[in-house]
């Protein structure tokens, strides 16, 4: 097996080319950490560590909403979309070839330390789905449902909850964008009163549903309601498979910012968006799988150093997701590492003349601790 | 008195300390840089011998925390954030100072990655280089100072130290960006724009700069009026 440990360009570029052959173009020949294999089904552990390129297109067809800041911001100044292939992410989609749809959805919780690469995993699974054919529920942080919400309505539906209609609205537009063929061919199969004169009738396509929801905007909650409902019922029939992917799920079960005009705390429960959601996360349907990523950044009243499932979920979140598969994400290997480091070098993007050499990459190893976000942040001024 | 003099003139550190030093002129600068450490005993000319027994003697100064062994390290950055910094708050002049150069280098990629092949050599990217650049440009050469002669100030011309011409660079540019532009943009993209406008030569700063010479030329009759 190739050592790729210690990739230097220069001696690398040559030796290397012909050991993985298959992935590097003879004509010009992309260092070893790229690699040319663009479809996630095909990812394998010779993948490992290296990076793979998702077409603009697809990025604006797939990720209308979902990708963290900074990597949007870098996709614009590359001009193209770099996934890095890891292990977590590996393990996610082996589970997900192998598992059996007949059985109730698993779900797979992606935990780990700040900034370790939780959302960009989340982010391959969602691509690899989304090239399988599935119906893609990508929420892209449950966080901002539960805080500085500028208008709170109470529900029509039930008197107890309260509506959020800008953040439900923004969401089934995003929805809407990335699952256009899928919205056609689910029908729905009750009859819904919207208000007076507004109503769906059965057998509808699902889109009238999402449009009733972008039009009114006062019903857009219970639109997304009636989406979550439809689906969760229609997913084991079999003519589609259903991905639920929530970043920052421990959102859903801790405590909110907002509060009601008496000035009383609102309990997540008591937000439609949020009770929806928590019925789909259940294990009571198949056809489908559930990955979601807990996340202390956006979180409220948790400590910085929260990272755990018991601690973000607290007890009542831990027995709702109870029993779920733990997938961990570690800081780079040192060969991720090397790779994104080659990566920076050969974009361009660290431009200061000591970071080319070997004591600048020591001290950039250093000084971020292969943590992602601090690489990512030190290079940015470099 | 003339003795102390004496022995504080034969020692003469590299860095001036603006203020004065409470320190015993005995207590030596400290070395930071890793490679003067690692140079192996060889190499060392008869001075550098000397100097290294008397490190081993002497004591040496505390390193003052804006002293960094980094590789990345630059002293004119690290002024420059000094003169950005309010009321001591250095963690936010130093992330708006890393935020002002990524910004910098993200314009410059963009124009490099959309530029045809001819064009991209010209294109520099690298913001330190844009950085010294700019300031380097914006310094004047020569400024004007207030003399009063006969119950009149007049305003003449003089010469500039590399120190002050430096400080007047940032000043302005400093002083621009918090002043001249609308009151919504934020800091690291008021700078960006200014140091990359002042690396072609042109922008508020450089005017200021000529504006600055022109008065010097107009007042060249008063320039006897110096006598230092």
């Amino acid at each position: 097996q190739l050592d790729r440990g210690c990739a230097l360009p220069t001696a690398a570029r040559a030796g290397l080319s012909s050991v993985s052959s298959q992935d590097v173009p003879a004509e010009k020949p992309r260092a070893i950490f790229h690699t040319s294999e663009s479809d996630p089904a095909k990812h394998t552990e010779q993948h490992e560590g290296r990076l793979y390129n998702i077409p603009l297109e697809e990025v604006k067809a797939v990720f209308p909403h979902g990708l963290p800041h900074r990597f949007q911001q870098q996709i614009q100044t590359f001009n193209e979309a770099r996934v890095m292939v890891r292990k977590p992410a590996l393990e996610i989609l082996a589970y997900l070839k192998g598992s059996n749809f007949a059985h109730p959805a698993v779900r797979y919780v992606i935990y780990g330390e700040r900034g370790t690469g939780k959302t960009m995993t989340l982010c391959h699974v969602v691509h690899y789905c989304s090239r399988q054919g599935w119906l893609v529920l990508h929420v892209p942080d449950a966080h901002l449902w539960v805080k500085n919400c500028k208008e709170l309505f109470q529900s029509s539906y039930n008197k107890d909850r309260l509506d959020q209609p800008l953040q439900a609205s923004v969401w089934l537009k995003n929805f809407k964008t990335s699952n256009e063929r899928f919205l056609e061919e689910i029908k729905t199969q009750k009859k819904y009163i919207w208000g007076k004169r507004e109503s769906t009738e059965e057998g509808r396509p699902l889109r009238e549903v999402v449009e009733q929801g972008l039009a009114r905007v006062r019903s857009a909650s219970d639109a997304v309601g009636v989406v979550l409902r439809e689906l969760k019922q229609q997913s084991h029939r079999g003519s589609f498979r259903l991905l639920v992917a929530v970043d920052g799920v421990n959102a859903l079960w801790g405590r909110t910012t907002l509060s009601k005009e008496d000035k009383s705390p609102v309990s997540p429960e008591e937000l439609t968006l949020v009770h929806n959601l928590r019925k789909m996360l259940m294990n009571d349907w198949n056809g489908g799988a559930i990955v979601t990523t807990l996340s202390q950044t956006g979180s409220l009243f948790k400590p910085s150093s929260a990272y755990t499932p018991q601690q973000l979920l607290g007890k009542e979140g831990f027995d709702a997701l109870d029993p779920f598969v733990p997938i961990p994400v570690p800081n780079y290997s040192p060969r991720e590492f090397e790779s994104c480091y080659g990566y920076y070098l050969e974009r361009k993007w660290l431009q200061h003349e000591k970071a080319h050499t070997e004591d600048g990459k020591a001290e950039l190893q250093f000084l971020s601790g292969s943590n992602p976000r601090q690489l990512d942040r030190l290079a940015g001024p470099l | 008195a003339s003795g102390l003099g004496r022995r504080l003139r034969a020692w003469l550190p590299r860095i001036v300390p603006v203020r004065w030093s409470r320190y015993n002129p005995s207590y030596l600068e400290p070395e930071v840089k890793k490679e003067s450490h690692q140079k192996p005993l060889e190499e060392l000319t008869l001075e550098e011998r000397e100097q290294m027994e008397l490190k081993a003697v002497r004591p040496i100064k505390a390193a003052p925390p804006s002293l960094s062994s980094s590789v990345f390290s630059d002293p004119m950055i690290s002024k420059f954030t000094n003169m950005m910094m309010k009321s001591g708050n250095k963690v936010l002049a130093r992330s708006l100072m890393s935020q002002t150069l990524e910004a910098i280098k993200r314009k410059q990629l963009e124009k490099y990655h959309k530029a045809p092949e001819n064009e991209k050599e010209t294109i520099e990217c690298n913001p330190y280089v844009i950085f010294h650049q700019a300031l380097k440009n914006c310094q004047p050469i020569i400024g004007l100072s207030n003399i009063t002669k006969g119950g009149k100030t007049y305003q003449v011309p003089v010469p500039l130290t590399d120190n002050r011409k430096r400080f007047l660079a940032m000043k302005w540019l400093i002083t621009e960006c918090r002043e001249n532009k609308h009151r919504r943009t934020l800091m690291p993209e008021k700078l960006s724009q200014e140091l990359l406008l002042a690396f072609n030569n042109e922008g508020p700063v450089i005017k200021r700069k000529h504006v600055l010479h022109k008065m010097a030329e107009a007042n060249r009759a008063y320039a006897h009026f110096r006598w230092w």
